[in-house]
């Protein structure tokens, strides 16, 4: 396109990288912050702070929860929308099918179901139509959470991550898989512009002038942890694939699809339709029990990850119980199916095959719900040097320009910094606003989740505002305000954070780590209290350069 | 830097990489899912290693919407790609279903 091939790629990473980059930090910090989504939970819901627990038991506990989950009004209102006619009432739709889903790290348990109903739909190809109930319960009692107990990190920040919480036709995973995908490229594109990738990974001159030691950070965090970045982009492009990006087995494809499932239920014996007869549920703590000795037989002892019912309540029903994935990179597996009315075995399911092994594995390793806590960590690591590599190609564009800018009277610069401010400090105070808010709000508040999100978004555009109205030194080749003054904002609403914490559940820090361990909450304070520090320290530094600058300048020498 | 590519160039080339890379990789996708199934292969394996394999031809068709010496040739490789890919995997899927 330009001059050299080198140049078309510089050209592709500078500008697809500015402008997805901003989409790019959201899914890096976020993506970070959700490795530890559910400890982040337990900040966030004190009633939830005891240890996680296994699958409870079907027969005593779950059989009753199951029997009170009633369809959720949201999706209620979302499938009249779709249907002819008027829904019947909740009460009297059957339940079809549940499923019940817990990790190592869960203290609590996360239920759904389907319940069907006669109408039909609006539109002849929607054949998925039935109208879901949703819950999360504490698994020792079977009591469930009040619906407006937002978790924080597992219901926000993690489809944040994804979706950026834009739901509108599915807009935000489109935008976060162009994201990827450009970030993939731009890692290429990196490679190709610096010929001496290996040197640059030991090459860091921070007292060299800032568009030096930036560029130097940039480069250095994008290819120390080059592999990383490079494999959440793809890992996380492949998770959506089927379903998001490339529905080819809904559309085009939908025959041979539809045929194969057909195909696949006579082989596999588990019946792909209802037989239309009522049939009663056998002991599933019975089948639960025999799952657990047929894989305790393959040497691979474990709990119950997931638990499924299909077909519930008709003589074609089987129950499918998978094995929670804690010692292994695939998130669950080793499911065994048995005929819901009588308990027998209908299939064990084989190994998978090489390329479902493979992609197991690929998506595994990015949504690690395995237990190693020091990966854990090091994910949260690369995420945020990622964080660095983008926020550092930012402020690198920006200095690059702004002294070309000022002489010639353009606002790019300006508005590209203003952006950079938002999705950088902007981002993370945002959040901790969030963590602020939640503490601050009162326990009984109607629609208190909500308020919280309002938090979170309010903040977030007062950030951007701040950041547009002190961006005028910007314009004149000099550095916003609105990052030191963000950053000692983002200080002291961390600590805060930590503090209310302590006032308003009791939950100090001597007390999670030492005298009653809970490393869940200890760790979400902790982590407060680093990110105070590493923007008390940002502003410090910051401040300082402006002072050298400005003396620079009274003292007419030119400053490199 | 911003030498030889005039304005419309340069937004027919960011339209090809991102959207007529996109629809050549669907079709590739498609194309791909029903020939390894029609071989023998699993559907769902066939699928799974389809969308592993999607999102490395797309890089390196992106990057080569930008490379490539005429933006004209780069529309009509997409185009033309596509709509073939796109057509054998519909017949492809007629003959296997039968």
């Amino acid at each position: 396109m330009l001059n050299s091939f080198r140049q078309s790629m510089a050209w592709v990473h500078t500008w697809f990288g500015l402008v997805l980059g901003f989409v790019l930090m959201v899914a890096f910090f976020f993506g970070a912050l959700s490795v530890f989504d559910r400890e982040i939970d337990r900040w966030a819901i004190p009633d939830t702070r005891f240890e996680p627990q296994p699958m409870p038991s079907y027969d005593d506990l779950l059989k009753q929860v199951f029997a009170d989950l009633k369809p959720h009004p949201l999706d209620m209102a979302a499938t009249a929308e779709r249907v002819i006619g008027d829904l019947p009432a909740p009460d009297t739709m059957p339940m079809v099918g549940l499923f019940a889903y817990t990790t190592h790290r869960d203290p609590v348990l996360r239920i759904g179901a389907e319940f069907d109903i006669p109408n039909k739909p609006k539109d002849p190809a929607d054949d998925h139509l039935h109208v879901h109930g949703w819950a999360t319960i504490d698994p020792r009692t079977g009591a469930a959470l009040a619906d407006d107990q937002l978790k924080i990190g597992s219901d926000w920040f993690y489809p944040m991550h994804y979706s950026l919480q834009l739901n509108w036709k599915n807009l935000g995973i489109f935008v976060v898989g162009l994201a990827a995908l450009v970030m993939l490229v731009a890692l290429v594109t990196g490679v190709i512009m610096h010929r001496k990738v290996f040197k640059e990974f030991f090459t860091f001159r921070p007292h060299k002038r800032t568009q030096r030691s930036t560029l130097d950070l940039h480069n250095m965090t994008g290819v120390v942890a080059l592999p990383f970045h490079f494999f959440f982009a793809f890992t996380g492009l492949v998770i959506f694939a089927s379903f998001y990006y490339f529905p080819v087995s809904g559309t085009l494809l939908k025959p041979l699809h539809d045929r194969h499932e057909v195909v696949e239920a006579e082989h596999t014996g588990l019946p792909h339709d209802e037989a239309g007869v009522p049939a009663e549920l056998a002991s599933v703590d019975a089948m639960v029990v025999e799952a657990k000795r047929i894989w305790a037989e393959r040497d691979m002892a474990g709990e119950v990850g997931l638990l499924m019912i299909e077909h519930l309540g008709d003589a074609n029903g089987y129950v499918s119980i998978y094995r929670a994935g804690s010692d292994r990179v695939a998130l669950v597996g080793e499911g065994i199916h048995f005929k819901a009315s009588t308990g027998e075995v209908l299939r064990e399911e084989p190994p998978s095959d090489p390329v479902g092994a493979v992609n197991q594995f690929l998506t595994g390793l990015h949504l690690q719900h395995f237990e190693h806590w020091t990966l854990r960590w090091l994910y949260v690591v690369g995420g945020l040097l990622g964080c660095i590599c983008i926020a550092t190609g930012f402020v690198f564009f920006v200095e690059k320009r702004k002294q070309e800018h000022a002489r010639r009277g353009l606002q790019g610069c300006r508005l590209v910094d203003a952006m950079a401010v938002t999705t950088v400090t902007g981002m993370v105070l945002a959040a901790v606003a969030m963590l602020v808010a939640n503490r601050l709000l009162p326990e009984a508040m109607p629609g208190r989740g909500d308020w919280e999100k309002w938090t979170f978004w309010g903040v977030w555009l007062l950030c951007l505002l701040h950041a547009l109205w002190r961006s005028a030194p910007v314009a004149q080749a000099r550095s916003n305000p609105a990052w030191r003054e963000q950053c000692w904002v983002l200080a002291l609403a961390c600590i805060a954070a930590v503090l209310l914490n302590w006032v308003t559940t009791g939950d100090h820090l001597l007390k999670t780590m030492l005298l009653d361990p809970y490393w869940a909450v200890a760790g979400v304070d902790l982590s407060l209290l680093a990110c105070a520090l590493v923007s008390t320290l940002t502003a410090r530094r910051l401040a300082r350069t402006v002072e050298v600058r400005s003396a620079t300048r009274m003292g007419g020498v030119a400053y490199e | 830097m911003m030498v030889s590519a005039s304005r419309g160039a340069i937004i027919a080339r960011i339209l090809a990489a991102v959207f007529g890379c996109y629809a050549f990789v669907w079709a590739a996708v498609a194309l791909g899912v029903t020939a390894l199934h029609g071989a023998g292969m699993e559907y769902h394996a066939a699928e799974q290693a389809m969308m592993m394999l999607a999102f490395l031809l797309y890089l390196g068709l992106f990057l080569w919407a930008f490379a490539a010496a005429s933006v004209q040739r780069v529309w009509l490789v997409l185009a033309v790609g596509s709509a073939l890919m796109l057509a054998a995997a519909w017949q492809l899927q007629r003959m296997i279903i039968g």
